[in-house]
């Protein structure tokens, strides 16, 4: 048998052991354990030795920790300090790179919208495939919650990430089995920071930072501009009169207008600023032998480098530990935020990426000969658009207002904003009943509020709402969350040691949102809905409601450490699907060959270290997503006219049920040189069944939404994960450590609803880049084939299915074979459209280099990621023959001087040559790069100075974001995702803001 | 574990099993079916709209993808999103709308019984039936009009639509191949000779006469497909039910349709004259929806609109046709100048939002010159009947264009002025290009556009891919 105890906040212990007892083990998080012999000594002494292998440290697992030596499953893990001064909005942004099997997208350079996480691949189609975010034991809600399109809303900015201590990535069955259910797409464990005993400890960090726009389109200036379209009308009457038309378009591009007034205006200049951010973290945290605690208050207040893009948060947690009696504690969490988000309408979020008053797209299509400004100092408008300027729309002569915002006056008078107000927490007790079994329940609760608002001044109004419009809505996300688990570890023989966890868990959710619309201000004086306006409509009401009940159970075996075992189930009940319950579980098993004899008395043991082989199977589900009331067939309510109406709303499936995936995973640990390189490497096999998908219903059959949700459908995710860790030098001065990570992914869809279906997912719903279907990676691109430009006359070369070459001359004779000349049909997506893909990059990690010289350490740190495509739409845009401003490289057109040109004969109103009107391949791109994500430079004050002001610890920094790109690809930036997190819709890129830079200078002093 | 939990109740939706427990539900449903019809994307808007700028009296100046530049310069391909497929998604939503409500009449009708219902319930059930079955047939008369070739080529014989007459509320029966064009009419002709016979003759109110359907609305929607058909005999036979030999032009039953005496108070205040036979209504809490508004489109910036389009003004143009004079009504109350463009204010209620002018369906005076016109193309010489009607609704807005017999000299002549009027009548009421294509006559080119000929590979709008990708049995056109 065997007795303890630990020691007080001094390290001080006492305690009583029977004769028989020979020797004291000593351990300690993070160190090696030593053995004492006890001989006849009273007082025992010792100094643990630090250990470098990571071995020992707790991992959190789903309702409990583990010692990474002793886990099967695969768990990735961060600490806090490594993301603790990026200048994000929300933790989950900072992750990037950072973990081995966790792909990070920044979808755009909007703040605070909601990165795409993607563990080990795209793990369902119609439902989220982003893992579950579990903060402190409560899941969280997570994904863009704004119902105004223009501002993003990240409901995990409700934390504040100075707060968490830890993060830890459940990818395989085993890890993620206990979360049953929702954890198809992983989980994310965050952990928050606890109190120590016997420490005193305030720490104040800040940092400055600025952020600018980098790698922006380059576009004509008015001089380039006038010479492009009005040779492109020439070239359309050319056309025209080549057909035997009426050849009479203005050349009306100018550059002057009737009263001498001409501009040259680079539109960036009005959308784009230097962005400020601050950030200010206070906090105090201690304990005494029976109570620990951790408090903060933060504040940060972000303006990003678009005009009117802002971001504040106001935080403040207090997390507590009390020892009630020697076998009862009891815990509180409890962080309480309010966040601010503001933004203008950037076209890159809410699916807006064709609206015409997205500054994405705005500066890169205005023409540069309008001014902003009339000589008088007001904007130039007419109406809602920006005014004609001095330009003559060629087909009617008459002044050519071009049905566009102009920037200035949306920037000056609208406003869109999301505000969250956050109470997320628990309440926990433990009660240790006998020894090694602990009875633990926790109550948790996580509530935001979310007041969205958008205001259009009359002065611009919206194209389609001319008479201004102030919008709001609220909204509440409620969740209560009581688990109660019970475990019991125990050793027979000092070899076998068991733990058994048995629990159950129930969630309550419930949202609401309600909201209205008013339109056609009194007067312009009022800006906020509360003023007088004509008319009122409802908006954006919304109810929902879900509940998932769970019994679970977790036992771990291990016997002498040496061989591991494991095993999860779980039974999930959940009010969304017809068929409610669901069975998961997972099994892992585990062997530390290096803990064997032969090997730890083997010639090679002092130079490998570490050889532990793991292995799991298991299956688990997938309900994040799903709408609450899906599978009913119901009816809602509306209007025709002044009458209300009752219409037939969804067509439920009365067989719906859980997304399953079966997930395996072959592994292994490793140690060298006494551990001075160390890692893991996985072999991952995800197959995703019974995918919930809409069964595409033919549009003609009328049902609502033309979809009716259905099990159907298969994918497979397989790849490999290597992590490593070199500590390439150490010494007393000089410390240089590399580590890196990556992860490759082979995403097929193996069935879909139907035979040879063809599932596409457009963008804005104006265009559709990706399909999906069986034997490709999901979305990937359809583009019909360039051959590039016609050196004889300058067409568009687009190679057909059956082998014809067509060439396309606008407004002319159209669509003509190469070959002869004669008319032929024009190319099509569908049936002369080619794959490209994947969409979603196959391999991608982290490389991370840190020095330390005595006080100074530099941090390189690098993200990659590749072997993608994108379909760059913007690109389209870029070169379209309409009014639209062109990229500078339009200069390398055909004319009959440059036969050899990059681009098509310009001809006015062209919008198939450049793309805009057919998907082409000229348009698709490669995606890899590598990106300087974070460099960083920092010098930590000397010990015996600090001490003499009675400071622990002093560090001040500078650091760049997003410092370099290295890329091939030709847009604004390869991380772009205009589909956001959309399944099926990754690698398209149109008209949506790219990431800034952004430099920051920190300091953070502890006491 | 609480077993309920697990059947949350939703708030704000109903169960399918509760709809047809009680008249009031019943009577919601009946509103809906209209709803979906006028949907924006379909006849509450946007398909009145490109019916208009397919032809050539209008010029699209916004170059703009969603307000239908590819429906006025005749690119439209199977994945256009706004016209192509949204169009064909929002008519057969309306139609299985209808078909559901429909079949839940039938399966329901154990439960009309008193007291939840009225004793004389069956006979209200047999008017929902009536409107569902004039719906339906709108919506199938309304997608010929733009997804197959006109019934006069090939007399019907031509691909028409897929037909759906049963509620789809499962996944079963994607595939279902198209009726000839044919077919499609017949049924459509079924359901409104169905519709006449069960509709009240009045609804009671001049709002319900003009946004619920009635008997003579069933009448008047036939002269319009029998005159697509080039049924000129059924049409005098329909149109003769409501249109008297002589003037006062009233409809002698139902609802006193009637020629107005001012064309311009037929589109002011609540547009509700009885001269609107059928009309969508709107109001701030039902409006079309985004760029759908025909006052969006057609007025200019300074007018409340969007300009996304100007009236012709170019040869071929109706602004510049002589028989439409300076002094006409329509052209003074109709025609807005500004700046250098003219603009169509037929719908007056633009800025400030929320767009509530009424989508027109039919009026009393296109079944008067339904009538003439079918009236003059089978009598030879100048019928004076169609020559009285014709100058009836003329002669309202122009007195002094009224055409004489002397000086039309022939039926061609007067089937031609009859074609005029209506351009000039029923301009931005998506009537033109119907119009020209029931004749299978090319579609005129405008501005930098050609001319699309009937054997144009786009005089008919390509049937969406969406449709071709689920229902194997589809073809294109």
């Amino acid at each position: 048998g065997s007795q303890g105890t630990s020691t007080d906040a001094d390290g001080k212990y006492t305690l009583s052991v029977p004769e028989t007892a020979k020797a004291l083990v000593f351990s300690f998080v993070g160190y090696d354990s030593k053995e004492v012999a006890i001989g006849d000594q009273s007082t025992i002494n010792v100094t643990l030795k630090v250990n470098t292998t990571g071995l020992d440290e707790v991992v959190v697992v789903g309702y409990g920790t583990q010692a990474r030596r002793d886990l099967t499953g695969s768990v990735a893990s961060v600490s806090g300090k490594q993301i603790a001064t990026a200048p994000v909005q929300s933790f989950d942004q900072a992750l990037q790179g950072r973990a081995s099997g966790v792909n990070i997208t920044t979808p755009n350079g909007v703040l605070n919208n909601p990165p795409v996480i993607r563990i080990r691949g795209v793990n369902s189609i119609s439902l989220s495939s982003g893992p579950l975010i579990v903060i402190d034991g409560i899941p969280a809600f997570s994904g863009n919650s704004s119902a105004v399109g223009s501002v993003p809303n990240n409901p995990l900015s409700n934390l504040n990430p100075a707060d968490i201590e830890s993060m830890d990535v459940l990818k395989d069955a085993s890890a993620t089995a206990i979360y049953g259910s929702r954890a198809a797409g992983g989980v994310i464990l965050v952990t928050t920071k606890k109190g120590r005993r016997g420490q005193s400890h305030l720490s104040y960090d800040t940092w400055v930072g600025w952020s600018k726009p980098v790698r922006l389109y380059e576009v004509l200036g008015a001089q380039d501009y006038v010479t492009i379209k009005n040779e492109a009308v020439r070239n359309l009457n050319a056309n025209r009169k080549s057909v035997g038309a009426a050849a009479t378009n203005v050349e009306g591009f100018k550059l002057t207008d009737a009263n001498g007034v001409s501009a040259d205006t680079r539109w960036y200049d009005y959308i784009y600023r230097t962005g400020f951010a601050q950030s200010h973290n206070l906090n105090f945290s201690g304990g005494t032998e029976k109570t620990t605690f951790y408090s903060s208050v933060g504040y940060t207040d972000q303006k990003g480098m678009i005009v009117n893009n802002a971001f504040q948060r106001v935080s403040a947690r207090l997390n507590v530990d009390h020892k009630v009696f020697s076998n009862f504690s009891v815990g509180m969490r409890v962080g309480y935020s309010n966040t601010h988000n503001s933004s203008p309408n950037t076209g890159s979020v809410g699916d807006n990426s064709f609206g015409s008053a997205g500054l994405g797209r705005v500066p890169i299509l205005l023409p540069p000969n309008l001014a902003p400004y009339n000589p008088d100092g007001t904007p130039n408008a007419s109406g809602p658009s920006i005014g004609a300027g001095p330009n003559i729309n060629p087909a009617t002569g008459g002044p050519f207002v071009i049905g566009f915002i102009n920037p200035v006056v949306d920037l000056a008078g609208n406003r869109f904003n999301s505000d969250g107000s956050e109470i997320q927490g628990s309440v926990s007790a433990d009660w240790e009943v006998i020894k090694g079994l602990n009875l633990r329940t926790q109550y948790g609760i996580n509530n935001i509020a979310f007041e969205d608002q958008a205001f259009y001044t009359s002065l611009a109004g919206t194209l389609s709402n001319p008479g201004g419009e102030a919008d709001n809505y609220y909204r509440t996300n409620k969740r209560t969350n009581w688990q109660n688990t019970a475990q019991y570890d125990r050793s027979f023989n000092e070899k076998h040691n068991f733990s058994l966890l048995l629990g159950n868990e129930q969630q309550t959710t419930n949202v609401q949102r309600w909201g209205a619309v008013r339109t056609g201000v009194a007067d312009p004086f009022f800006t906020t809905f509360q003023g007088n306006f004509t008319t009122i409509t409802p908006s954006g009401n919304f109810q929902g409601a879900n509940y998932l009940v769970s019994f679970f159970g977790r036992l771990n075996y291990n016997f002498d450490r040496k061989y591991l075992a494991t095993v999860n189930v779980r039974r999930d009940g959940y009010s969304a699907f017809a068929k409610k319950y669901g069975n998961f579980y997972g099994a892992s098993l585990g062997y530390v060959v290096s803990e064997e004899g032969f090997w730890k008395n083997a010639a090679f043991a002092q130079a490998f270290s570490l050889l532990k082989i793991t292995g799991s199977f298991g299956k688990v589900g997938n309900n994040q997503g799903i709408d609450d009331f899906v599978s009913l067939n119901t009816y809602a309510s509306g209007f025709y006219g002044a009458n209300s109406t009752l219409y037939f709303s969804n067509a439920g499936n009365p067989n719906l049920a859980w997304e399953v995936s079966r997930k395996s995973d072959i592994g292994a640990s490793f140690g060298f040189l006494q551990d001075r390189l160390r890692g893991d490497f996985s072999y991952y096999n995800n197959l995703v069944d019974g995918l919930i998908l809409s069964v595409p219903q033919a549009p003609s059959k009328g049902i609502p939404l033309d979809r009716i949700l259905g099990n159907v459908g298969s994918m497979r995710n397989t790849g490999v994960e290597l992590n490593l860790t070199y500590n390439a030098f150490q010494d007393k001065a000089f410390n240089w450590t590399v580590s890196g990570n990556v992860t490759t992914l082979k995403n097929r869809v193996l069935s879909l609803a139907t035979e040879g279906q063809r599932l596409p997912t457009s963008t804005g719903g104006l265009e559709t880049a990706n399909f999906t279907q069986v034997g490709n990676s999901a979305g990937q691109i359809l583009a019909v084939k360039s051959l590039g430009v016609n050196p004889a006359n300058g067409q568009r070369m687009i190679q057909k299915a059956d082998g014809t070459v067509a060439q396309y001359n606008h407004s002319g004779l159209g669509w003509t074979n190469v070959a002869d000349g004669k008319p032929t049909a024009a190319p099509n997506q569908l049936t002369d459209g080619v794959y490209y893909g994947p969409v979603l990059p196959t391999f991608y990690g982290g490389f991370d280099n840190t020095f330390r010289y005595k006080g100074l350490d530099l941090g390189l740190f690098v993200q990659f990621s590749g072997g993608n495509y994108i379909y760059n739409g913007t690109k389209s845009g870029l070169h379209d023959q309409r009014f639209w401003n062109n990229e500078v490289d339009i200069m390398d057109r055909w004319t009959e001087t440059n036969t050899n040109a990059k681009w098509p004969r310009v001809v006015y109103t062209d919008n198939v040559s450049n793309g805009s009107a057919l998907v082409m391949s000229s348009n698709v791109e490669k995606g890899d790069f590598a990106r300087l994500r974070q460099v960083s430079l920092g010098y930590s004050i000397a010990q015996p100075l600090l001490e003499r002001v009675k400071v622990a610890n002093a560090r001040i920094y500078v650091q760049v974001q997003n410092a370099a790109l290295l890329t091939k690809y030709s847009g604004i930036d390869p991380e772009i995702s205009t589909n956001g997190a959309n399944n099926t819709g990754a690698g398209v890129d149109r008209n949506s803001v790219g990431q800034a830079r952004t430099y920051t200078v920190g300091f953070n002093i502890g006491f | 574990c609480q077993p309920d939990k697990l059947d949350p109740k939703p708030e704000i939706l109903f169960s399918d099993q509760v709809v047809f427990s009680s008249p009031a539900r019943i009577e919601l449903q009946a509103n809906n079916m209209y709803a979906y019809v006028k949907s924006g994307t379909f006849l509450g808007g946007r398909f009145q709209i490109y019916n208009d700028i397919r032809a050539n009296d209008f010029i699209n100046l916004r170059s703009n993808g969603v307000t239908g530049t590819g429906v006025w310069n005749h690119t439209l391909t199977e994945t256009s999103q706004n016209d192509v497929i949204n169009t064909w998604g929002a008519g057969y939503q309306a139609i299985n709308q209808i078909n559901v409500f429909l079949d839940g009449l039938d399966a329901n009708e154990s439960k009309f019984i008193a007291p939840t219902f009225p004793a004389n319930y069956a006979a209200k059930a047999s008017n929902y039936r009536g409107e569902g079955r004039l719906l339906r047939a709108l919506c199938y008369y309304s997608l010929l009009q733009l997804y197959a070739r006109p019934y006069v080529d090939g007399n019907g014989s031509k691909p028409g639509l897929p037909l759906r007459l049963n509620g789809q509320k499962d996944d079963k029966g994607n595939d279902l191949a198209r009726s000839s064009v044919g077919d499609v009419y017949k049924q459509i002709l079924e359901d409104l000779d169905f519709a006449e016979k069960n509709l009240p003759l009045n609804n009671g109110s001049a709002t319900l006469n003009v946004t619920r359907a009635h008997r003579n609305t069933a009448i008047a929607l036939k002269t319009r497909v029998y005159l697509s058909m080039a049924k000129y005999d059924d049409v005098i036979r329909e149109a003769n039910k409501l249109v008297p030999a002589v003037g006062p032009f009233v409809a002698p039953t139902g609802v006193p349709n009637a020629l107005n005496a001012s064309v311009a108070a037929v589109f002011t205040g609540t547009q509700e004259t009885t001269e609107s036979i059928l009309s969508f209504p709107f109001t701030s809490q039902d409006q079309p929806g985004t760029q759908n508004q025909a006052a969006y489109y057609y007025l200019p910036q300074n007018g409340g609109g969007n300009g996304e389009y100007s009236l012709n003004s170019g040869a071929g143009g109706i602004l510049s046709n002589a028989a439409w004079a300076a002094t006409d009504a329509r052209r003074t109350s109709f025609v807005l100048v500004s700046g250098t463009e003219s603009y169509l204010k037929k719908y007056p209620t633009g800025a400030p939002a929320p767009y509530t002018d009424k989508a027109p369906v039919i009026r009393y005076a296109e079944v008067m010159l339904n009538l003439a016109e079918a009236r003059a193309r089978t009598t030879s010489g100048v019928d004076p009947q169609a020559l009285l009607l014709l100058n009836a609704v003329r002669g309202r807005s122009n007195a002094a264009g009224v055409y004489t017999a002397a000086g039309l000299t022939s039926a061609t002549a007067l089937v031609d002025a009859i074609l005029l009027e209506r351009r000039i009548e029923f301009l931005g009421e998506g009537i033109r290009n119907i119009d020209i294509m029931r004749l299978n006559a090319p579609i005129p080119g405008k501005g930098s556009i050609s001319a699309v000929n009937p054997t144009d590979m786009n005089y008919v709008w390509p049937i969406p891919f969406t449709e071709l990708a689920t229902n194997k049995l589809m073809t294109r056109n």
